[in-house]
């Protein structure tokens, strides 16, 4: 993967979590969380190998200020590999998000995990590409992958693009996106009993982004999605 | 000032089309009233004009709950002022447990009227108190809101939220609900309970079977956007004996 000249001001190895994924331990090593929320705008390139019978845990945090350009590369190069990737976007104003991501299944036995939910409102673009591919030797690959998004404006413009190459044939992937409102029904129920309107948006957002925030970062989520409210 | 709830000379529509066509009705405190009538009546307009709903455009006329003018107050202002509405399909809030809603709906209150939060123990003791009232199972405290509730789940659901709140007014809208006899006495208990000399409740529904548990003071038919006939329980009789085309 040819990365070419970038700036990359972001720390994010040390949050990251690359364990063994051995019998003992189990696998519940993860909440890293790089946060790039701060910090010069522009770029972020990052490519990992994940090796036999390692895990890579890796959520993306994007809170609203600036525009991003996170392009990831993963490779599943050793059997038994696993990777829980995560991301989290929050952006308004003109702002403009892109994720590209590529989940490189190479070899037998891997598995992959992937979900990303966002917000955009104001008149931010957001654009998701995420492709996976599935070598013709990585049998018994399991891929999956989900990207859900919901519109705070009419201006704020999603584009998500699933992209599945699979070359083996005893493999279970999927992928599913969707682009969305906040459930107005949903709204009106909650201020029935008494819950201000912008307090129940804010519940909402916070309950749809709930599965893919890191707990460390809650208290930022929260007040970034009450600033976008 | 005896009448908790007066509707003057009510019009409403959506759209172009007019569906209220000039409704009187009052409420008094205490008082249990059953609005019925066939579908295409006007009763979930009703209902969505007394609680607020956004997509209803009121032409005429007043609502005045308890010396206020409702038809200015949002949803919100509705809820706080003592007003509950008992959902026909509840809706689900994924990734919101009961607890947590209630909360937030106790303390938005006690915001709105200037009083402290509520402290955690406190609160903790009211929500187990009205779950075990309406006789919900206390695991239900940590469920999603109606996420993979059974009908009559939710239903126990609304009264239990009922109960909570404590409303002055509280709307029940059974329009066209297929509900169990379970489902029934579910609501039927919740509203007997929470009868008192100073609380009303409305009852919109198409069926008289809700009024066999809960005893109406007033019954009103409504029939193409007006009460065309108000009386006490021989009116539910007269609907069972010979439908709403006598009206």
């Amino acid at each position: 993967m040819g990365h070419g000249n970038y700036i990359d001001p972001f720390e994010i190895s040390p949050r990251a979590s690359l364990g063994r994924n051995d019998k003992e331990g189990g696998l519940g090593r993860n909440d890293s969380s790089p946060v790039i929320s701060s910090g010069a705008e522009g770029g972020v390139e990052k490519s990992y190998f994940v090796g036999a019978g390692e895990k890579l845990s890796l959520t993306f945090v994007v809170l609203p200020g600036e525009s991003r350009d996170i392009e990831v590369a993963i490779d599943l190069v050793g059997e038994g590999a696993e990777v829980d990737l995560k991301g989290l976007y929050l952006c308004g104003g003109d702002e403009r998000v892109t994720f590209r991501i590529l989940m490189h299944h190479r070899v037998p036995g891997c598995v992959s995990r992937q979900l990303f939910n966002g917000i955009a409102g104001g008149s931010a673009r957001v654009s998701f590409e995420g492709r996976i591919i599935v070598a013709p030797d990585a049998q018994k690959t399991e891929a999956f992958q989900e990207n859900h998004n919901i519109l705070l404006s009419e201006q704020a413009h999603v584009e998500t693009t699933p992209q599945l190459e699979i070359y083996a044939d005893d493999v279970k992937c999927s992928h599913g996106a969707t682009i969305g409102r906040l459930d107005e029904e949903a709204l009106f129920y909650m201020r029935t009993r008494g819950i201000p309107e912008d307090e129940a948006k804010v519940l909402q957002m916070l309950s749809f982004l709930a599965p893919v925030t890191p707990e460390a970062d809650r208290e930022r989520v929260e007040k970034a999605v009450i600033q976008l409210v | 000032m005896d009448n908790l709830l007066e509707i003057k000379n009510l019009h409403a529509r959506i759209g172009n089309r007019e569906i209220l066509k000039g409704i009187d009705l009052t409420i008094g405190r205490g008082e249990i009233h059953a609005v019925m009538g066939p579908n295409g009546a006007g009763k979930s307009t009703l209902n969505a004009v007394l609680t607020g709903r956004a997509d209803y455009e009121v032409t005429e006329g007043t609502i005045v709950y308890d010396g206020k003018d409702l038809l200015s107050m949002s949803p919100e202002e509705r809820s706080w002022a003592g007003i509950f509405l008992s959902f026909q399909y509840p809706v689900e809030i994924p990734g919101v447990t009961i607890t947590a809603f209630m909360k937030a709906a106790v303390q938005a209150r006690r915001k709105a009227q200037g009083l402290p939060e509520m402290k955690t123990p406190e609160f903790l003791k009211l929500l187990k108190e009205k779950m075990a009232f309406v006789q919900m199972k206390p695991e239900f405290a940590k469920r999603e809101v109606n996420v993979g509730f059974s009908g009559g789940e939710k239903k126990r659901n609304e009264i239990f939220q009922m109960a909570l709140l404590d409303p002055t007014l509280s709307i029940l809208d059974e329009t066209d609900s297929g509900l169990d006899v379970d489902a029934l006495k579910i609501v039927a208990d919740g509203v007997n309970a929470l009868r008192s000399p100073e609380k009303s409740a409305i009852i919109i529904t198409h069926y008289q079977k809700l009024l066999e548990y809960v005893q109406p003071d007033v019954v009103h038919v409504l029939k193409d956007g007006r009460i065309v006939c108000t009386g006490g329980r021989e009116v539910i009789d007269a609907i069972e004996q010979k439908g709403f085309d006598q009206f």
